[in-house]
């Protein structure tokens, strides 16, 4: 579902490149992690999946499309779940979703189907009239993970989904995940915790320094690099020193 | 369609849940309209219809010295004051109250003033009675030297002084001219006793070309000339819709910060279809903001004992007008968002700068009083020619026909401003 080749980006100004080179690939329909340290190139790399950033060299296929030259296609086929909540604080979670639902062209009986589904199936359909800034953080998350559920994309891109939430939230957000790649849905999401990506992911890709590190599956890995975890993993590879 | 209207929607809920918004959009200007419209009125009045206290102290006592007071006393800008606590003024005691401030100005009629003119009226009409072999003579003697003697407050403005003086030198000039013309006319009229023809009434002929104010355009129902209202709340309420670049700007950089461009962007379809119903939205909002301001000009300042705001009878330019006002200032707010990364730099900026294009665009005073290098400044400033082309309506009875180049260059500073903004923003694709 995402082949990507000798991507490199350097912003401008930018003291080092965010990318260089960067090449990786994930299977179609599976829960991929793109895991790294800070600075890594994790955010540019979903930006430019995304279309808001443009690559200085290399290519991207998302589910065999150029993201590119085919963007309007892909647009239909994925969501994307932005790191903060891309939310309107004073609206409730049901203005928010009619909203971005009617921009996807939902038709009106088909958008209160899905709201409905989606609310109740993230625990949200009793604050559905709340407005979403007295939302708690778990609340919010689920809510803004909504928002990019409504059309029903092929593919899920997810950057920190599970930052900032309650254990609770968190759970009910790793198992709907897996419950929608079930269903035939691929998933890319980045996260800094590494024992939930151990736990979702059936391919991970661990990039520093704008560069692959080391791509697989989280239990090839762990015996490749004889460690009883993928934050063992994780710091091997790309060492204990701190990242800002 | 559907997306802009989805988006039009969206922006007015979010819009109508934000009640301390709503109150600085449309509480501020009018607040900021309706006190710059008092503040200013004094200042606007003092060439129009202030009265203005004159210390008149006659030591003359002559015809030609009542005849003046009585002159003046008919100008409606003018009050004599001849008495201050039953007692005659002295020229001494006038001069005392104004060098303390408490009177403008003092006029003293010297004695002998009245005399000086009979005489040099009398000379006159001997010299071209003779000429004309007119019988007899009237008395005359040697010119003598007499002057009105004025006295300023040193703080009275120089543009007052200025016309206080010309009202006086006329009516001085007219009252000469009048006694001077009534004993030519007496004395040609004695030469011609024998006939029983009409008098010669030199006087009435001389006034063949009197002069007749006109304002406003040549259709105008009403005789506008511009006072406080009428310059005051179009340019404030112009002031107030170019502020809604705030809430613009503010937006923009909030939905590129929490990730909303970003989903936004996702959605198939152009992006220009959402950044149309937003756009939509805040035209619409800037020029209800604007009608709002003009109505509190039309119905609020007369309950304050202001006059009433004259928008003209062009309402269907008017509309156009404002609608591409708003547009620029719309687009301006856009340009703002998108050139800025964060709302600590954007909204001091914006603001800011909305106030010097304000104050060179001629909403604090008009340009024509400013300096010739800041007049020339002025035709970069979209307020100046957005003003501009809502003065040209309301106060000279303009349409659309006399208001097209001011639009056309509004238009051409939103297209400016919007390409800006779309080459910052594929910059930072970049």
């Amino acid at each position: 579902m995402l082949q990507i080749q000798q991507l490199e980006k350097t912003y401008k100004n930018a003291a080092e490149p965010s990318l260089q080179g960067l090449s990786l690939q994930f299977s179609d329909k599976s829960i991929a992690g793109l895991l790294g340290p800070n600075g890594a190139g994790k955010t540019t790399t979903i930006s430019i999946l995304c279309g808001l950033v443009k690559a200085d060299a290399g290519n991207a296929m998302l589910l065999g499309m150029d993201v590119e030259k085919e963007r309007e296609a892909i647009k239909s086929r994925i969501g994307v779940v932005p790191q903060s909540i891309a939310l309107y604080p004073t609206l409730t979670a049901m203005e928010n979703l009619q909203y971005i639902g009617r921009l996807y062209g939902l038709s009106t009986a088909l958008l209160k189907e899905r709201i409905n589904h989606y609310l109740q199936l993230f625990g949200l359909e009793k604050s559905a009239h709340k407005a979403i800034r007295y939302y708690s953080g778990g609340m919010k998350r689920r809510a803004n993970i909504i928002a990019s559920l409504l059309h029903e994309p092929e593919l899920l891109i997810l950057d920190e989904p599970t930052a900032g939430v309650d254990v609770q939230s968190r759970n009910m957000i790793l198992q709907f995940l897996a419950s929608y790649n079930k269903l035939g849905h691929g998933i890319i999401y980045t996260s800094h915790l590494l024992e939930e990506a151990q736990q979702l992911c059936d391919e991970i890709a661990i990039i520093d320094h704008g560069r692959l590190v080391v791509q697989g599956k989280p239990t090839e890995l762990m015996q490749e690099q004889q460690a009883q975890s993928l934050e063992q993993v994780f710091l091997q590879l790309t060492g204990s020193s701190l990242r800002d | 369609m559907r997306k802009i209207l989805a988006t039009f929607l969206n922006e007015s809920r979010l819009f109508a849940k934000d009640l301390p918004g709503i109150a600085l959009l449309f509480l501020m200007p009018l607040a900021l309209t309706v006190l710059m419209a008092l503040i200013q009125d004094a200042p606007f009045r003092e060439y129009q219809d202030i009265r203005f206290e004159i210390l008149w102290v006659d030591e003359d006592g002559g015809k030609m010295a009542k005849q003046l007071g009585a002159e003046l006393d008919s100008i409606p800008q003018f009050v004599l004051i001849r008495k201050l606590n039953n007692q005659l003024l002295t020229a001494a005691k006038a001069q005392e109250l104004v060098q303390k401030g408490d009177f403008k100005l003092a006029v003293i009629v010297p004695r002998g003033v009245s005399a000086e003119v009979a005489n040099s009226a009398n000379q006159v009409a001997n010299e071209l009675g003779a000429k004309m072999g007119a019988p007899g003579k009237l008395p005359q003697r040697e010119s003598r030297e007499v002057a009105l003697e004025i006295y300023f407050d040193p703080v009275i403005k120089q543009a007052m002084k200025l016309s206080i003086l010309n009202a006086l030198e006329k009516q001085v000039t007219k009252i000469q001219a009048e006694i001077i013309l009534a004993r030519l006319e007496n004395r040609l009229d004695e030469q011609a006793s024998d006939s029983a023809g009409p008098g010669l009434r030199l006087q009435e002929k001389l006034q063949a070309v009197r002069i007749k104010e006109i304002s406003g355009g040549e259709n105008s129902p009403a005789r506008l000339t511009t006072n406080s209202v009428q310059h005051n709340v179009p340019a404030w309420a112009l002031f107030g819709l170019f502020f809604i670049i705030i809430p613009i700007a503010g937006n923009f950089i909030r939905e590129r910060e929490d990730g909303s461009l970003m989903r936004i962007k996702m959605i198939p379809g152009s992006y220009y279809s959402i950044l149309l119903g937003k756009l939509g939205f805040y035209i619409v909002l800037g020029m209800l903001q604007f009608f709002v301001m003009l109505a509190a000009g039309a119905l609020v300042m007369p309950i304050l004992g202001l006059d009433s705001l004259q928008i003209g009878n062009a309402f269907g330019s008017l509309f156009l007008a404002v609608l591409v006002i708003a547009a620029t200032a719309t687009a301006y707010g856009v340009l703002i968002g998108s050139i800025f990364q964060t709302p600590n730099q954007a909204l001091p900026f914006g603001a800011i700068s909305i106030v010097i294009l304000s104050a060179i665009g001629g909403v604090w005073v008009p340009v024509e009083i400013l300096p010739a290098g800041l007049q020339q400044l002025a035709n970069l400033s979209p307020l100046h020619w957005a003003l501009d082309a809502i003065n040209e309506l309301f106060l000279r009875s303009g349409s659309i026909m006399t208001v097209w180049k001011q639009l056309i260059i509004l238009l051409l500073f939103a297209l400016l401003f919007f390409m800006i903004a779309g080459m910052t923003e594929s910059r930072r694709r970049r």
